[in-house]
């Protein structure tokens, strides 16, 4: 592994765990809301929320640049307040961050709903607010959905390329990734030193996503009161 | 569904569907979407008219529920901790540990308990919150439960040393009659009679309304060590009443305890019976109150001792004996019969 691979993995890793971290507090928030919520309208937020999951990455990153560019309604906001994001490695973070945040927020929102509600109603009779509750009841006993689902999350901003090449570029040292840093090598026909990239994306993911199915696999063990 | 309940201790009957546990998930605050109204000491829970809810961890109701709900990912000495009021010191956590007999469980996990160790949990977890009403929905038909298993015991012991006012929902009228001093008696979802327990508690009705009631003798009292044998004891209940039972282990003279005695096993007599005669060692003399028709027999409910006896006859014995109200009668009941609920 080169210094430059190693420098590629370190940036990767560093742009995906900020993503990761920055959507938790949404994603948990949009899971427990949707756990909860049984009125009308519900498949609706749903599928929107799932959209990123199935849309062309590309087609995402162009919303989020027309968004972005100084004429657009984000940009000109974050424009008045001095703060720069296209083609830097924040906009590396908010790119993975919006496509990976249905992968965060379905398994969280499976684990809430599987927690009894009568626990958390008899949590809430033993003299405790609704927070309170969600902390010291729903998210102990949903631990392992929402982790998998942060796993899932990190994976998917590990490797995401379509919408973070379109607001990001591929700035070598700056914001190019690993997915992105494959391609460009490939690109330029070093096909041997994209492959050393592979063989790092390959061994991360791997952990992840192993980590993600182990979890999944032992989530209900307290998930119902009875044994 | 209309009642207005004012005594310390109310017994909820009626089959299973009535709404009997509904009831109570009303007012712990567990169900939202109410049409009605509820008041608890002033204090309205429920008012669907002016769309009133008062959250449910305002309402200060401990609720125990017939499966107990228990936080499986926290240990027994958890689950009671978590219902402490903030600022609330060991010394409730202690009370409610000592009250239920619960300190060898503390450090169990709620999967590996049995259903009555559960439900002691639950009732301590309920008392840490120092509520102002508890509501007790029983873990099974007791009929079938195994005696060790039942929580009335315990629930006698905080009656009287909590003094807290609570609902009990069971299906076992001798253990409502010894509990509560009135009763609400549900059915499909509506108060078919509500009012004094032993006017709700009227077999015959209360056995058409729900076949599975169970109408077990039973009583409360302490213990008397028995100087001429090791193996029994009298149980000297508030009425006055002396009985000879087995003696339990580790019985100590003047501990408290509880005995249940199903009505199969009550022997109705209309000679005079005489210890010396019989092999049932409690032999004594009653009046007949009332028959009741409960399925295809015939419940006799006797005045005995002070206490009301039911014993279950069939129609032909009824008949032979020639038992009507206001009969002076013999009831028998062997030392054995005497099942020891703690």
């Amino acid at each position: 592994m080169s210094a430059s691979d190693l420098s590629i993995l370190l940036l990767t890793l560093r742009v995906a765990a900020v993503s990761t971290l920055s959507i938790l507090p949404f994603g948990i928030a949009a899971a427990w809301l949707l756990s909860r919520w049984k009125g009308r309208g519900k498949v609706s937020v749903e599928t929107l929320l799932s959209l990123p999951l199935v849309l062309p990455p590309t087609a995402v990153g162009l919303v989020l640049l027309e968004m972005l560019t100084r004429s657009g309604p984000l940009g000109r906001l974050l424009d008045r307040a001095g703060v720069e994001i296209l083609f830097t490695w924040k906009a590396v973070v908010l790119a993975t961050a919006v496509m990976s945040f249905p992968l965060l927020v379905r398994p969280a929102r499976a684990a809430l709903e599987e927690v009894d509600p009568r626990l958390i109603g008899i949590g809430r009779s033993l003299g405790h607010g609704a927070f309170d509750v969600f902390t010291k009841v729903s998210l102990p006993l949903a631990w392992r959905g929402i982790l998998a689902g942060t796993l899932l999350a990190f994976s998917r901003a590990f490797g995401e390329f379509g919408a973070t090449i379109l607001v990001a570029g591929n700035i070598p040292g700056r914001t190019q990734t690993l997915a992105l840093a494959i391609f460009h090598r490939t690109q330029i026909g070093q096909d041997a030193a994209a492959f050393r990239l592979v063989a790092l994306t390959v061994v991360v993911a791997f952990a992840a996503v192993w980590t993600t199915e182990v979890l999944q696999r032992r989530r209900s063990r307290f998930a119902r009161s009875e044994p | 569904m209309a009642a207005k309940l004012e005594g310390d201790a109310v017994a909820v009957l009626g089959p299973s569907g009535s709404g009997k546990t509904s009831l109570l998930e009303v007012v712990a605050g567990l169900r939202r979407r109410v049409a009605g109204r509820v008041v608890v000491d002033g204090d309205v829970f429920v008012d669907s008219g002016s769309g009133k809810f008062l959250e449910p961890e305002r309402r200060r109701v401990g609720y125990v529920p017939q499966d107990s709900l228990l936080f499986p990912h926290l240990d027994a000495a958890g689950n009671v901790r978590f219902g402490l009021k903030k600022g609330a010191g060991e010394k409730t956590f202690a009370e409610a540990v000592s009250i239920l007999e619960i300190a060898p469980l503390l450090s169990r996990y709620p999967a590996t308990l049995s259903g009555g160790e559960r439900q002691r949990v639950a009732l301590a977890r309920a008392l840490a919150t120092e509520p102002r009403l508890l509501l007790l929905d029983e873990p099974l038909a007791a009929v079938d439960v195994e005696l060790k298993e039942r929580i009335l015991p315990y629930l006698l012991r905080v009656r009287d040393e909590k003094k807290i006012p609570f609902f009990y929902v069971t299906h076992n009228a001798g253990e409502a009659a010894l509990l509560a001093r009135e009763a609400l008696l549900l059915q499909d979802g509506r108060v078919r009679d509500a009012g004094p327990v032993h006017e709700v508690l009227r077999p015959a009705a209360l056995s058409s309304a729900d076949p599975e009631t169970s109408f077990e003798n039973v009583f409360a009292g302490v213990l008397e060590l028995d100087p001429a044998s090791g193996t029994t004891a009298y149980l000297r209940t508030s009425e006055g009443a002396r009985y000879l039972v087995l003696r339990p282990d580790r019985a100590a003279e003047g501990g408290r305890a509880v005995f249940g005695v199903s009505p199969d096993d009550v022997l109705v007599s209309t000679k005079a019976l005489e210890p010396s005669s019989v092999s049932a060692r409690n032999v004594f003399a009653g009046e007949v109150m009332g028959l009741e028709p409960i399925g295809a027999d015939t419940l006799a409910r006797i005045l005995a001792g002070g206490a009301e006896w039911r014993a279950k006859l069939t129609g032909a014995a009824v008949a032979d004996l020639d038992l009507s109200a206001g009969k002076a009668v013999w009831l028998a009941v062997k030392t054995h019969a005497f099942r020891r609920l703690r």
